[in-house]
């Protein structure tokens, strides 16, 4: 995933401008915009916790797209020295995702969490999707006819809504600033906190050539609709998906069902 | 020299070679001043024959070519010339000859008669001197009247290509004359063969019965069986050898039946390439997998053996050259004269006229296969073979620059844009989209077709899609057609193939879908269409045209939707519309007009009155269609007859273009051998309020890919 890319998207979509952004977490908007383009790296924990606040997401998602170590796990590791020498045997064995979940599955069953998870949480992806809105092996040389095909399953899954209003929501979103995260992915979108969130997951037969941050020509989209309370932390979500060894497996993916699963399992893999 | 020459194998191998080489060598210089290749090929042979290297460097053309080493050359030619026939065959498409109109079929007879006529005068004059010994003097004259009758349609083809004359009036008329005559001529000369051969008038009699029983034979039962082998083969994966094999098998069967009858092997190998089936591009693919070796390699070995057998050295004395002059004025006389009056006649111009009868004029490579069959038979002396080629060589010559002259380039340019397209667009609502829903790649063709005939010359308010829907289960069941799938669009290949031939812009789209019928319904909205064009083929159970699928996107869809039943639609030239003042009728003669406007189609209203119809509105509305091309034909149904009096007018039409309702499609369609297309009206609640056009990408360059 490029992560530049995904910022600019939640920022434009958050409405704020490159130098209202700058000038709340306190760096030259050239740095952020550099950020943006991928001509500097992600930023350090800190301050991405601070673009967190500013653009209302929940701190750890900006941190886990960067690829960075959240301040909490540093300050952890401070605090409780000999906890790094867990990790270290973590990372020797090399971990899978399916043997982290166990090892988190364990942590759960002997150490139950204090406090619950606050409040009703944003929906994750797969329950967004569906076996009739995961549309495979998609071919068609337009970035529009692809958004168009999503949008006719999407409406059947959004009452009141006609797919010409949606396809054309999404399009012209899509006019203001492309939605490519990297990785052959973008999530075109119409957000709207009226609507009950739905996406459709489009994976393509053969890579459309459209202009993204990579260079990596067009390989899926996850589209999506309306958003309720919060629709950038969805976005997040599903920039997430925007890995080489994710877009593999679901371009591979022959049925709806194993799309999903493979989308269920990305969603379970950062908890 | 001798040792490289010292086994047969590597005596035709440097044959091979030598004639190749020549023949190219010669074509780029023919290229340099715009002749067609067929004279480069000729004179390469002529070349290497007794002719110049037989009198330059006699040692190196009784080393290169000794008597011994024709037989073997002269088999592979034959073969060369057997596919050769084939090809043209395949080239030569029978549906020009259908419906073309009084003025074809004038100028081509005309143009058969006169040279035969003049022909056979000239053997008159010429048999005492040039009729070879032991030939009755009745073939010697048929002979000579068909071999000057003859008209190169593959070279004719060529030029007309070469130049962009296609598209014009005259290229039009001309490759349909030129069909006609070849057609006939080959006839003739298959009778004239039967006869020559022949030693009493019994056997003649057996021949040509045993002929006439071939043809029908090949028309009525081959050609069905092939049309068949076709449908099955055009696949996704193309076709495939075996059917390939099938084919060849039955063109070297058609070739050596022929051949045993007492007609020759090229007439079954012509007949063979005529009836193969045009439909789902197999005949193209035959003959592109065909050509290369056909006429790279094999064609040049024939032009080398007529060369070999063409001595200019016996032309010797001045009355022989007067005679050949002779020839060669009597044969332009007869063809060029002949088509030149008949086009006259007819109301074409002089410059039409003109062109008409210099392309004509044009004798090519057929008149020289004729010319060998002639000396093989024995029936020419190799005096007046040597003649005759010169003839052909003569008239294929002089061809393009005459045309030039004639029909300058500019003139021509002029004359494309004018008449094939009478621009009548102003008065078509501006502006028709199509969503092109295609199962099978056999319908493919057959919607670009109809595609093509609505749209005209595509603007960009004109949009084209082309939806192709996979069943789930197709895509989970093996992996190996998994693979596959990404890199083949499959069926909407030949529908995108056809459309780029039309000039068509149509945006390719597929999908996995459980419920086409909604998906067809909901892309067909979004896309904001006003027609949704679906495909038809027989169902597994039951024969009802509009059940299943077509059914649902008929009940749900928000837009006008048509159902093609193409049988062999290559061109939409003669509509007809049934209309009864049904909705569903309005909406098909609306579609008709719209043919008429953009394609020039002659539209033909077959209006039928019942008793209790609603004739002011009815009036009103046919009052408003009016149009040139548009003609309303008056039939009162008297008692129910109705289906009778379609299936009548049906007759000699490309298209009926058919309300779903009232008229029962299912029981015009089962009596009827044309093409339909049956449509369904779709009442709009608010009709105007248009999207705006797709966003995101440039519409200038849209080139559908793959």
């Amino acid at each position: 995933m490029h992560f530049g890319a995904t910022l600019r998207l939640l920022r434009v979509d958050a409405g704020v401008s490159l130098r209202a952004l700058a000038q709340k977490i306190g760096v030259s908007s050239a740095y952020l915009s550099r950020v943006e383009n991928g001509h500097d790296q992600a930023p350090t924990p800190d301050r991405l916790m601070a673009i967190a606040r500013a653009l209302d997401l929940p701190p750890t998602l900006l941190i886990d797209l960067a690829q960075r170590v959240s301040p909490f796990v540093a300050r952890y590791l401070e605090d409780v020295p000999s906890a790094s020498y867990l990790f270290l045997e973590i990372a020797r064995r090399k971990l899978s995702a399916a043997q982290l979940a166990r090892v988190h599955a364990f942590l759960e069953a002997e150490f139950p969490a204090r406090g619950a998870t606050a409040g009703p949480a944003t929906p994750r992806l797969h329950e967004l999707l569906a076996p009739e809105r995961v549309i495979l092996k998609l071919s068609c040389s337009y970035l529009g006819d692809a958004i168009d095909v999503a949008a006719v399953r999407l409406a059947n899954a959004a009452p009141g809504l006609s797919a010409a209003a949606i396809a054309a929501e999404i399009r012209e979103r899509e006019r203001e600033s492309p939605t490519g995260v990297g990785h052959g992915v973008a999530v075109p979108h119409a957000l709207g906190a009226s609507v009950q969130p739905v996406a459709a997951l489009v994976t393509l037969a053969r890579p459309l050539p459209v202009a993204t941050p990579d260079d990596i020509p067009l390989q899926m989209l996850l589209v999506l609709v309306g958003g309720g309370r919060s629709p950038l932390e969805l976005l997040a979500r599903a920039a997430r998906l925007a890995t080489p060894a994710t877009v593999a497996d679901l371009c591979q993916a022959s049925t709806p069902e194993a799309a999903l699963g493979r989308v269920r399992h990305v969603e379970s893999e950062f908890g | 020299m001798a040792f490289l020459l010292h086994s047969p194998l590597c005596l035709l191998i440097a044959q091979l070679v030598v004639i190749i080489v020549t023949a190219r060598l010669l074509g780029l210089a023919a290229r340099k001043i715009h002749q067609p290749l067929v004279i480069a090929e000729v004179v390469a042979g002529i070349l290497l024959g007794p002719s110049l290297l037989g009198l330059v460097a006699p040692d190196v053309e009784a080393a290169l070519f000794p008597a011994a080493s024709l037989g073997i050359l002269g088999m592979l030619s034959q073969v060369g010339l057997i596919l050769f026939m084939f090809l043209v065959g395949l080239e030569m498409d029978l549906g020009l000859l259908r419906g073309r109109g009084h003025t074809s079929v004038l100028i081509s007879h005309t143009s058969i008669v006169v040279p035969f006529a003049l022909g056979a005068v000239l053997a008159l004059y010429i048999h005492p001197t040039l009729m070879p010994e032991g030939v009755a003097f009745s073939s010697f004259t048929l002979f000579m009247g068909a071999a000057m009758s003859i008209t190169a349609f593959p070279v004719l083809a060529r030029i007309l290509t070469e130049r962009r004359l296609l598209r014009t009036k005259v290229g039009a008329v001309t490759i349909t004359c030129a069909a006609v005559d070849d057609v006939t001529a080959w006839c003739i000369l298959a009778f004239v063969v039967s006869i020559v051969r022949a030693t009493a008038l019994t056997e003649a009699i057996v021949t040509t019965v045993l002929a006439v029983a071939y043809t029908l034979g090949m028309l009525l039962l081959v050609r069905p069986f092939l049309a068949r082998v076709a449908a099955r083969g055009t696949g996704r994966e193309g076709l495939t050898q075996n059917i390939v094999a099938v084919t060849f098998v039955l063109l070297f069967l058609s070739a050596w039946a022929t051949e045993l009858i007492g007609i020759h092997a090229l007439f079954g190998a012509f007949l063979m390439g005529a009836i193969i089936p045009r439909e789902g591009g197999f005949a193209r693919v035959l003959a592109e997998k065909l050509e290369d070796i056909v006429v790279i390699v094999l064609l040049p070995t024939f032009f080398a053996l007529s060369g070999l057998r063409t001595q200019i050295g016996l032309l010797n004395t001045p009355e022989a050259w007067i005679q050949c002059a002779l020839i060669i004025a009597v044969a332009c006389l007869g063809k060029f004269g002949g088509s030149y009056v008949a086009a006259r006649w007819t109301g074409l111009g002089w410059r039409e006229s003109t062109a008409l009868g210099i392309l004509m004029n044009t004798r090519g490579l057929m008149e020289l296969i004729v010319l060998n069959i002639g000396l093989e038979l024995g029936v020419i002396s190799p005096t007046l073979f040597t003649m005759m080629v010169l003839m052909a060589l003569v008239t294929t010559f002089m061809t393009t620059p005459i045309l030039q002259v004639v029909y300058p380039p500019e003139l021509l340019a002029a004359d494309v844009i004018d008449p094939p397209q009478p621009d009548t667009r102003v008065t078509l609502p501006e502006g028709f989209s199509v969503l092109m829903c295609v199962a099978f790649d056999r319908s493919g063709p057959g919607m670009a077709q109809i595609a093509g005939a609505l749209v005209g010359k595509q603007t960009a308010s004109d949009r084209l899609y082309g939806l192709q829907l996979h069943r789930p289960a197709e895509r989970t069941s093996t992996l190996l057609e998994d693979e596959h799938s990404p890199e083949s669009p499959g069926a909407l290949e030949p529908l995108l193939a056809r459309s780029r031939d039309h000039g068509l812009n149509v945006r390719p789209m597929s999908f996995v879908s459980g419920e086409p019928a909604r998906d067809i319904c909901s892309v067909a909205e979004v896309k904001d269409v006003d027609l949704i064009l679906l495909g038809w083929h027989k169902t597994l159970f039951g024969q009802a045209l509009l059940g299943g699928t077509v059914h649902d996107v008929m009940k749900d869809a928000r837009a006008d939707v048509a159902v093609l039943v193409s049988r062999d639609l290559t061109a939409v030239r003669r509509v007809l519309v049934p209309f009864c003042g049904a909705p569903h009728d309005e909406l098909a003669v609306r579609l008709a007009r719209r043919m008429a406007f953009a394609v020039g189609a002659e539209v033909t209203i077959l209006r039928i009155r019942f008793r209790n119809a609603d004739a002011p509105r009815v009036d009103a509305f046919l009052a408003g269609m009016a149009a040139d091309k548009v003609t309303v034909v008056e039939a009162v149904d008297d008692g129910n007859k109705a289906v009778d009096l379609v299936v009548k007018a049906a007759l000699g039409q490309d298209l009926v273009v058919l309300g779903a309702a009232p008229l029962s499609p299912d029981q015009i369609m089962t009596r009827c051998p044309t093409s339909f297309l049956v449509v369904h009206h779709h009442e709009r609640a608010q009709p105007a309020q248009r999207r705006p056009r797709p966003l995101t990408e440039p519409q200038a360059d849209a080139v559908a890919h793959g």
